[in-house]
């Protein structure tokens, strides 16, 4: 089932497009995670998806089950939360509770619960604009979750924290997936294998590869023959350009990394290979490519 | 010097001193606000200096232009 | 329903925690009481500094209580409208500008709510700031001048208000419109400026227009009674008022909460 589908989703600042017709489709009771490159698009594609921004062309459309305003069911941090200074964390959470549709009474109370669980239980009678960044990122995560929304989602959520904030907003992230759906977006690719269920790869505002996490290591995780030789490699390269066991190459003067479809073709291809026996290998080792690979290749190319 | 005093004794001092307590009130409030703020536009100090010299409108102008909104 | 309050609640707290609920009622108050305190000492200040030589027969009369009135509602007008502009320049740009405002329309926030309750808040703020200022500028006319009939009195000072909700229209107007503070503070100074300018040089072209409020609340203080034309300049600026509402409101919604980050 899914909560959010958007079809051809385009924004247009001034002539060029920050997104290109995107298609997401994010489903419920998972983590879903927006990867990409910096200026992929990624906060842009968020503001439509919480009706900050209007697209310029394309649809977004929320679980039919839950009618009316999509904000009602969306909670949403964004990458620099800016929080009224001169409220307490509480008296914030409460606000933002109230403006979700609880009562004064419902949203105190779910106040107590959250700030227990984000950790700001000590400073939540202190004003905010004596918050450290980590401490407003905890209360932006508390006022996302404030009106039980069906989606949260959180733009960038660990990437301005040091690794102690980091790790304690991934553990937190962690426990909410328990109980709600997540939306998140990172450059990261490290932070969504920790997590994320479903992953959607995005350059230049275009998804470029997306599924499940766990099938897409499976699938990329093409085998790999790291070639070095004491002879430059270079020219000698370009002849095996066409063979058809041979899915990706890339290299320098004197090492090559060989994406392969079928390691045992290749390897009896490339060890009888009598040219390359003459540049004098040096290093001949077969491993297997990971997603981070893959990402690497996908976001520079 | 007695004429003076006779001058001073004529001013309804009444009417006048609700405008002595008001000006006291603003700038107590001002001096209040700059001191718990911390974060002024601009050094602390010269906002101090405005308001207690600034007479009347020195409160006035620190609330206005001398608060950070946050 | 309950957002508005939720809404008003917060700019109301907001207010009170930065003291414009303390210091702008009481910039009123002060221009309220020096007014007819400094009318009453006058002809004494003149007869004592004023270079005229010793047992001269000049008499000064002291200005009678609607003219009183009507200079105090003059001093509203320049420093008092000086003030609520400066102080709610930011009412919405503010807002904007630091971002504050993603995190509250991200929540199922209503637009008209959100720009109406700030509109009403303001408005609140600047009309209790008048009636308090004002009515001590009575209290002190009546002790040290004379008399002018309560009812005169709370008529002038109801017609007046509509002005003051004129100014305060404008000030929303130009915060949702402009990003920079200063921007919005010398457009709506400068609109009032040239609107009453205009009205006092020209009534004849300037019938309809809400820069005659305020000589329409002299003669009332007067005579009880206002100018020709009255119904036509008060019905004027409502519209305009409920049109700049509107306009406000559309051009919030239309303008886009983020622009463009990377």
């Amino acid at each position: 089932m899914s909560l959010i589908i958007t079809e051809q989703l385009t924004k247009t600042f001034n002539g060029t497009s920050a997104v290109d017709g995107l298609n997401l489709s994010i489903k419920e009771g998972i983590c879903t995670a927006l990867l990409g490159p910096n200026g992929a698009g990624k906060t842009t594609t968020l503001n439509m998806l919480t009706g900050l921004m209007n697209p310029t062309s394309g649809t977004i459309t929320f679980d039919q089950r839950y009618r009316g305003d999509r904000r009602q069911f969306i909670g949403y941090l964004p990458q620099y939360p800016k929080f009224y200074g001169w409220m307490t964390g509480e008296e914030y959470v409460v606000y933002a509770g109230q403006l979700g549709g609880l009562s004064k009474i419902d949203a105190t109370k779910k106040t107590e619960e959250l700030l227990s669980l984000v950790g700001l239980d000590d400073s939540k009678k202190k004003r905010i604009a004596g918050y450290s960044g980590g401490m407003k990122q905890r209360l932006g995560i508390a006022q996302a979750l404030v009106h039980s929304p069906k989606l949260i989602i959180l733009d960038e959520p660990v990437s301005a924290l040091d690794p102690i904030g980091r790790r304690d907003v991934l553990e937190l992230m962690r426990k909410l997936k328990e109980k709600t759906s997540i939306l998140f977006s990172t450059h990261v690719l490290h932070d969504a294998e920790e997590i994320c269920d479903d992953i959607f790869i995005v350059k230049d505002g275009k998804v470029v590869i997306e599924g499940d996490l766990v099938e897409l290591q499976r699938k990329y995780q093409k085998p790999t023959i790291y070639l070095e030789t004491e002879e430059s490699i270079e020219y000698w390269s370009h002849s095996i350009k066409n063979m058809d066991w041979l899915r990706h190459m890339q290299g320098t003067k004197n090492k090559l990394t060989i994406t392969v479809n079928d390691i045992d073709v290749a390897r009896e291809a490339l060890l009888s290979n009598e040219t390359l026996r003459k540049l004098k290998i040096t290093n001949f080792e077969i491993a297997k490519t990971t997603l981070e690979d893959l990402f690497m290749e996908v976001t520079a190319g | 010097m007695n004429e003076i005093l006779l001058e001073l004794e004529s001013i309804p001092w009444g009417l006048i001193a609700p405008l002595v307590i008001i000006q006291l009130i603003l700038l107590v409030v001002a001096l209040v606000d700059c001191f718990r703020h911390n974060n002024t536009n601009g050094p602390q100090w010269v906002w101090v200096l405005v308001i207690v010299f600034g007479g009347i409108i020195g409160p006035i102008v620190y609330f206005i232009f001398g608060r950070r909104n946050d | 329903m309950n957002q508005w309050i939720i809404l008003f609640n917060k700019e109301m707290k907001e207010a009170i925690r930065n003291f414009k609920w303390i210091w702008i009622p009481l910039v009123f108050i002060l221009l309220g009481i020096i007014q007819p305190v400094t009318s009453y000492f006058l002809p004494d200040i003149l007869k004592n500094f004023g270079g005229f030589p010793e047992g001269s027969m000049l008499e000064f009369p002291l200005p009678t209580g609607p003219q009183v009135l009507a200079e105090t509602i003059g001093q509203f007008g320049q420093i008092g409208v000086l003030v609520i502009v400066l102080a709610f320049m930011g009412i919405v740009a503010g807002e904007r500008n630091s971002g504050t405002n993603i995190m509250v329309l991200v929540k199922p926030v209503s637009y008209v709510a959100y720009i109406v309750s700030k509109w009403l808040h303001m408005s609140l703020l600047a009309i209790s700031s008048f009636s308090i200022g004002f009515l001590l500028a009575s209290y002190y006319t009546f002790q040290l001048i004379e008399s002018v009939p309560i009812s005169y009195v709370i008529k002038g000072a109801v017609v007046y208000s509509i002005w003051l909700l004129f100014v305060t229209t404008l000030v929303l107007f130009f915060s949702v419109l402009f990003k920079s503070n200063a921007g919005v503070a010398a457009l709506t100074l400068g609109i009032t400026i040239i609107i009453s300018l205009m009205s006092s040089i020209t009534p004849d072209l300037l019938r309809w227009s809400p820069g005659m409020i305020a000589s329409h609340s002299h003669s009332i203080f007067q005579s009880g009674e206002a100018g020709e034309y009255f119904w036509l300049s008060i019905s004027c600026t409502i519209v305009l008022i409920i049109l700049m509402i509107i306009l406000s409101i559309i051009n919030f919604k239309n303008k886009e909460t983020v622009t463009h980050t990377t």
